[in-house]
């Protein structure tokens, strides 16, 4: 499954194996409804590969591990650049950004100024958010 | 100081185990019997998650044995033992008990649980491996997870099938012979749901077979989960070199002699108790070096740690170990 780019998995091969190709601009509820009902119709034996940005990839890759996938059956490659998803680890809220791993961002909810690393948590669907003064405020 | 604290209690021979009274004892076929264990006072005993096996001692040493219950809330604990004629002697010691007799158990070990993401639980058996998945089977239908087995049995020799079936209706297939079970098997194994775990419990041949058909089927290794059977003959091995710290000693470990047999030799005493790698008493701290863990105590994750080893069947990847010793 590919997000944003058409062709993102066009080089990768499968080895004759039967393919199955799902190309979305983004990771949209229906987007996912069909990721859903793929997973859904597969079996046991199956590899899914995730592409897009970091964001939509990992939306995809939460939907793949609520359905049973566990990591062993699932590549994701992540756009360098693009949106990640910081979870708030306060007030659990979910802030869009396009900053880099290791910057900061302010936490759409409580305000926080969040560090996030590449502690990508697949529960909850994005990357981690700790205040980043924690250590000043304890 | 008081009068009780001056008593010396005997000493277990097994650490933290439970003094139990056999309860039952009731053949399930002609040499399969199914053995209670309970609390001489009534009590209930420690719960245990599906799939754990029990390290009885008898005379002459101690073996694990799977348990066949669900584990919540037990009042017992059952196993069922396959008599092995000129095995190491406790298949025959546990087909001597009657109900009644005292026997030091361990507290259950988990080795074999149910993944708590499972969508399904397709449970494969063959003989006397019918035991933990028979738990397996229970837990599943006392929490109204879904499962089906595969139980390959000769007929009038299969324990616990009268169960199996009312366990699992409609999700039993039982196989009498090779060729029937191939094809049940290459079914299930290529039409199973997206969180499908597989576990499989028989003898070694048995089991390998279908974990590397299931691997070349595509299976993962994380949905994969099997249950050796204690006691597999285990090679003599290579020589290695122990450095003990503490001691400042160096040993070496010839082929065909146990790490622990090397350290009893030099004058240590290690506790130990089935010198088989099952019970877990003669584990012994590892400082430096990657231990060839060939036991069946510790789980997967202490045994990439490399902390510990059971000395008594685990030996060297590396020319030398160094020990805490
Ligand atoms: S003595 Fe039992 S594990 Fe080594
Ligand atoms: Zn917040």
């Amino acid at each position: 499954m590919s997000f944003d780019t058409a062709d993102a998995l066009k080089d990768y091969a499968t080895a004759g194996v039967s393919r199955h190709d799902l190309c979305f601009t983004s990771a949209t509820p229906d987007a996912l409804a069909n990721l859903r009902s793929a997973l859904g119709r597969s079996r046991v034996g199956v590899r899914v590969v995730l592409a897009g940005p970091p964001a939509d990839v990992h939306a995809a890759a939460s939907v793949a591990a609520e359905c049973g996938l566990v990591d062993e059956e699932m590549t994701l490659r992540c756009n360098e650049v693009g949106p990640r998803v910081i979870f708030c680890g306060h007030c659990h809220t979910s802030t869009t950004t396009d900053h880099p791993i290791g910057t900061n961002v302010d936490c759409q909810g409580c305000g926080t100024t969040l560090t996030f690393t590449d502690h990508f948590s697949r529960r909850v669907g994005g990357y981690l958010g700790f205040s980043a003064h924690a250590e000043e405020a304890a | 100081m008081t009068a009780t604290a001056l008593q010396t209690k005997v000493q277990p021979v097994l650490e933290g185990t439970l003094q139990l009274e056999v309860t039952n004892v009731s053949a399930q076929t002609d040499s399969i019997t199914s053995i209670s264990f309970g609390d001489p006072l009534g009590e209930l005993l420690p719960c245990y998650v599906p799939g754990s096996h029990l390290v009885v001692q008898h005379a002459s040493g101690a073996n694990a044995y799977s348990l066949t219950g669900s584990g919540s809330a037990p009042t017992e604990y059952s196993i069922s033992v396959l008599r092995v004629e000129g095995g190491s002697g406790g298949s025959l010691a546990m087909h001597a008990l009657a109900v009644g007799d005292r026997v030091q158990v361990s507290h259950p070990r988990s080795a074999f649980a149910p993944a708590a993401t499972a969508k399904h639980h397709l449970l494969i058996a063959a003989g006397i491996g019918i035991t933990p998945v028979l738990s397996h089977a229970r837990y599943a239908a006392e929490w109204g997870a879904s499962a089906s087995l595969i139980y390959v049995h000769r007929p009038g020799t299969g324990a616990h099938v009268a169960e199996a079936r009312a366990l699992l209706g409609a999700g039993l297939t039982e196989c009498l012979d090779r060729g029937s079970f191939q094809e049940v098997l290459t079914r299930k194994l290529t039409t199973q749901k997206l969180g499908t775990h597989l576990y499989v419990c028989g003898p070694t041949a048995f089991m390998d077979s279908v974990l590397e058909q299931a691997h070349d089927l595509g299976w993962p290794k994380g949905l994969l989960h099997s249950e050796a059977f204690s006691g597999a003959a285990l090679d003599d091995g290579e020589p290695f070199t122990v450095n003990l710290a503490r001691s400042g000693v160096t040993l070496s470990v010839p082929t065909g002699v146990s790490l622990l047999e090397t350290l009893e030799n030099a004058g240590l005493s290690i506790p130990n108790m089935c010198r088989k790698g099952i019970c877990g008493e003669c584990s012994v701290p590892v400082l430096a070096g990657n231990p060839l863990h060939r036991d069946l105590y510790l789980t997967d994750q202490e045994k990439e740690d490399n902390a510990a080893m059971m000395c008594c069947v685990s030996r060297s990847l590396d020319n030398e170990l160094e020990l805490d010793l």
